[in-house]
């Protein structure tokens, strides 16, 4: 398949599913009602609902499966590994781990601000620890090893957060920030993420070639005239961006990053810079049908969409990793 | 002989007077009862309470020095509504060992909070007296004059409870014209629903609760969608319960709440004036009824009346 | 246009690697460094790929470091040792990612940058494999895959670290053929070698290195002799003349049994 009509069929995806999210709620308005409240106004509550509940819902639906397919992509290139992803080493729940210290120790108010900060923080500090432990020991399974404690550590010690605030609602956050939902979210969540994707976006892609060369090692693209020490900071910063605003906003969600690119990379020339776009809009496909899912499947009792992922992504890792001692990517 | 008897004192005298028994039992319930009356005049001197809606009856009721502690909870002013009165009390955390230390003459708790705790007292012979849940204003006059009777202070309940049942009445005689909806919307989206102690202030005050109208009940999510399709006339938000900020706060100052506009009243009941059946409910009946006033105009109303 | 260092010493994490190391290459060579397993081969070719940062190697009169990555990638190749093929992409695609260099960021590859890669397939025999996976190949044909990735790269200086190492007789030759033609277009290869008689037989010249320092530097047929096997190597080995070039095969270790 070549890229345009890949690029072209992915981005239908998101535009159908993206439809589909916008026309799916409690609220029981026609499509044509519900498009033209959202456009025109009209009926006052169904411009409410569309406007400021389904919109910023879609519209962060789009954005953060977006961010997970990109980043997953770029660090599965960046580490030459197709396990990596931000879920499973443990950037999203550190990134969670970051919010959630910053915004329930009360330190910066009631300030919604204080959740991206606290996760851009947490999700740096996780990148470069990970990124240590991958230039110390090069193997695959000791990196996703690594992520895996560290994974574990983050949540454990974001319920240990959660759990000690006095605020009582806060230990029932828990699932929020290790298993992420987009339930009533609102433009101010979108107006957060979208500066910091943007700019995240912008710095993987701006890796890509540094990823391409990368496929023959480090000293074959550092001979290829990549700056290694740039290249670095750009993925760290771009999957730092990336994720830690999805967190920050929809709590984390996981194997998004990872199912992605792997579904779309026989589909591409297999470039791990030119799988990022395809993987991003992937992602964002995949996330905005698995929102809509959770309000179809039990609309009295809305599961969080980071739990569908999960269910659909864990199974596929292990698969993955099965796969992985056999065959090259 | 204590751990024998039944639960809740008051009625022991309508089993004696009511049942033939075969004569050993008769008289080891004759014998038990006169324990229990004779505790019963002389009023306990000593009192626990484990539990936030016990705690506020018996600060409200208990003679000075009665009142040995309360729970932690009963200084919370998220759920207590009497939390200043808990500053004067120690504090417990509703542990057993505490009881076994205190050694009150009878301990008041709730029914379905501390079910490990409340057997192994039982076992040890102490005297436990549970409180239901109140989910409806018309058993709180009946709480109040229990405890007035566990407590000893009869006379006193017994104000308050006719305080209480008057004060009711007279804002449901205030009641006119249509009634407006509304909705309770807690933390994180929570309706009360039907069978709540809000759905029932709300009733009190004439107000309609579209959460128990569209079917659901106690406490129950409810989509923020169907919030804003619904427009109810009056909604009562949460106030963040602590300090420090949790995300279930945040949906009080969702947009779409904020976009209802002026069309839509946005009130919050006095803190943890709705969250245990006991006399300051009518505070919150209050603040509801006046909301009322407030959507419904009485004399254009009453113009549609016959 | 020259690559040269002079007295490069280079410590490695305490120990003392390179020691006073001077090396010259011209255009138009195949240079071929010689010495022991950790005589320091690979960090001289690390160092003159600029890889480490060491200020003290000169392209023409310039200090290498002071050019500018994509600079220094339009003039010197490096094919590492060690073969590292992360996806699997197809040959052709690896071997144009040596065009990396002479492309705009997002540019796509121009009929020259097709034409240069193609060339390189054919000279290292891998053009029938352009559409496989390079991952699915053998090991011997992932090496060619390599060296014409580093071929294509199209630089005056090309430096492969044990490129031949692993591959049959025949392929052996076809690499050093491939290597010689690209000398014959004015341009340089500095290839480190085990195959004495590999090299001496395809390389204009070679350098000898043992303990971090140059043992010897000249032509195959003056510089590789029994002595300075001997030495260098602790081997003893048969020394014959073939159609005017040098044949060596070492027959066994010399001095007390141990290399």
């Amino acid at each position: 398949m070549n890229r345009r009509s890949l690029i072209l069929g992915l981005s239908a995806c998101v535009v159908v599913f993206f439809l589909l999210s916008l026309l799916t709620g409690p609220a029981s308005y026609g499509p044509i009602d519900s498009l033209r409240a959202l456009v025109v106004g009209g009926d006052e509550a169904a411009a409410i609902i569309l406007r400021e509940i389904r919109l910023p819902r879609a519209l962060l639906g789009l954005m953060v499966g977006f961010a997970l397919g990109a980043s997953g992509a770029a660090l599965q290139g960046f580490l030459r590994n197709p396990l990596a992803e931000p879920g499973i080493i443990g950037v999203s729940a550190s990134a969670s781990l970051g919010a959630v210290t910053v915004f329930y120790s009360g330190l910066a108010g009631a300030s919604m601000l204080a959740l991206p900060a606290g996760a851009l923080v947490g999700a740096v500090a996780s990148v470069l620890l990970l990124l240590g432990i991958a230039a110390r020991h090069g193997s695959t399974l000791t990196l996703i090893l690594s992520g895996v404690a560290l994974s574990s550590l983050a949540g454990a010690l974001t319920s240990l957060a959660l759990n000690l605030s006095p605020n009582p609602f806060a230990s029932y956050e828990i699932i929020f920030w290790l298993l992420g939902s987009l339930k009533d979210r609102s433009m101010v969540h979108v107006a957060i993420a979208l500066p910091l994707m943007a700019a995240g976006a912008a710095l993987l892609f701006a890796s890509s070639r540094a990823l391409d060369a990368l496929t023959l090692g480090e000293e074959s693209a550092a001979s290829l005239g990549i700056d290694l020490r740039r290249a670095r900071l750009f993925v760290v910063g771009g999957v730092a961006l990336m994720v830690g605003a999805a967190t920050a906003v929809a709590g984390a969600i996981g194997f998004v990053g990872l199912v992605m690119p792997h579904l779309v990379r026989p589909l591409t020339d297999r470039m791990p810079g030119s799988l990022i776009l395809p993987a991003g809009l992937g992602g964002a496909a995949l996330l905005l049908a698995a929102d809509v899912s959770v309000r179809v499947a039990i609309p009295a009792r809305e599961l969080n969409v980071g739990v569908l992922t999960a269910l659909i992504g864990a199974p596929f890792f292990l698969w993955l990793v099965a796969r992985t001692r056999r065959e090259a990517f | 002989m204590k751990a024998d008897l039944p639960p809740r004192g008051g009625d022991v005298r309508q089993d004696r007077g009511g049942r033939r028994r075969a004569p050993s039992i008769a008289v080891a319930l004759t014998l038990s009862f006169a324990v229990l009356a004779k505790a019963e005049a002389a009023s306990p001197a000593r009192v626990m309470s484990l539990n936030v809606c016990t705690d506020q009856l018996a600060m409200l009721l208990a003679a000075p020095g009665q009142l040995v502690s309360v729970s932690e909870l009963a200084s919370d002013p998220g759920l207590s509504f009497h939390s200043a009165l808990a500053a004067s009390y120690p504090h417990n955390r509703g542990l057993a060992e505490e009881v076994l230390v205190a050694k009150p003459d009878v301990v008041v708790t709730g029914a379905y909070s501390l079910h490990n705790t409340t057997p192994l007292l039982r076992r040890l012979g102490y005297r436990i007296e549970e409180f239901q849940y109140s989910q409806t204003l018309d058993t709180i006059p009946g709480e109040i004059r229990r405890m007035g009777m566990i407590l000893g202070a009869e006379s006193r309940a017994e104000g308050m409870a006719e305080a209480f049942e008057s004060e009711l009445s007279r804002i449901g005689s205030e009641r006119c014209g249509t009634s407006p909806t509304a909705i309770a919307y807690d933390q994180n989206g929570i309706a009360m629903g039907a069978g709540s102690l809000v759905d029932s202030a709300m009733q009190a005050a004439g107000l309609r609760n579209i959460a128990a109208e569209l079917g659901y009940s106690g406490m129950a999510p409810f989509p923020l969608e169907l919030l804003v399709e619904k427009k109810p006339d009056i909604i009562v938000l949460p106030e963040p319960l602590a300090e420090t900020p949790a995300l279930a706060d945040l949906i009080a100052s969702h947009p779409a709440i904020r976009a209802l506009g002026e069309g839509t009243l946005r009130i919050h009941l006095p803190r943890g004036s709705a969250s245990c059946g006991g006399p300051f409910v009518i505070e919150a009946v209050k603040v509801l009824a006046d909301a009322r006033r407030r959507v419904v105009s009485c004399q254009a109303a009453d113009r549609h009346l016959p | 246009m020259r690559l040269s260092t002079t007295n490069l010493s280079i410590e490695l994490s305490g120990r003392k690697v390179l020691d006073r190391v001077s090396i010259d290459l011209q255009p138009g060579e195949v240079v071929g460094l010689l010495g022991p397993n950790g005589a320091g081969k690979s960090t001289l070719m690390r160092a003159l790929a600029s890889l480490l940062e060491t200020p003290d190697v000169l392209l023409g009169d310039r200090a290498l470091s002071t050019l500018a990555s994509g600079e220094r990638a339009r003039k010197i190749a490096f094919l590492p040792q060690e073969k590292t093929i992360g996806w699997a992409l197809a040959v052709r695609q690896l071997v144009m990612l040596g065009r990396i260099p002479w492309r705009a960021f997002g540019q796509k590859p121009s009929v020259a940058d097709e034409a240069t890669a193609a060339e390189a397939m054919r000279l290292l025999d891998v053009d029938g494999l352009a559409e496989r996976p390079a991952t699915q190949l053998s090991g011997g044909e992932q090496a060619r895959v390599l060296a014409a990735r580093a071929v294509a790269q199209d630089t005056p200086f090309l430096i492969a670290d044990e490129p031949a190492s692993g591959l049959d007789p025949a392929h052996q030759i076809l690499m050093m053929q491939a290597f010689r033609a690209v000398a014959g277009k004015g341009r340089c290869v500095l290839v480190s070698l085990h195959d004495l008689t590999l090299a001496a037989r395809w390389c204009d010249r070679v350098v000898v290195l043992d303990g971090g320092r140059v043992a010897a530097d000249g032509e195959p047929g003056k510089v590789l002799d029994a002595d300075l096997l001997r030495s260098v190597y602790g081997v003893t080995a048969h020394v014959a003349h073939e159609a005017g070039k040098l044949v060596l095969a070492p027959l066994a270790l010399s001095d007390g049994g141990r290399p």
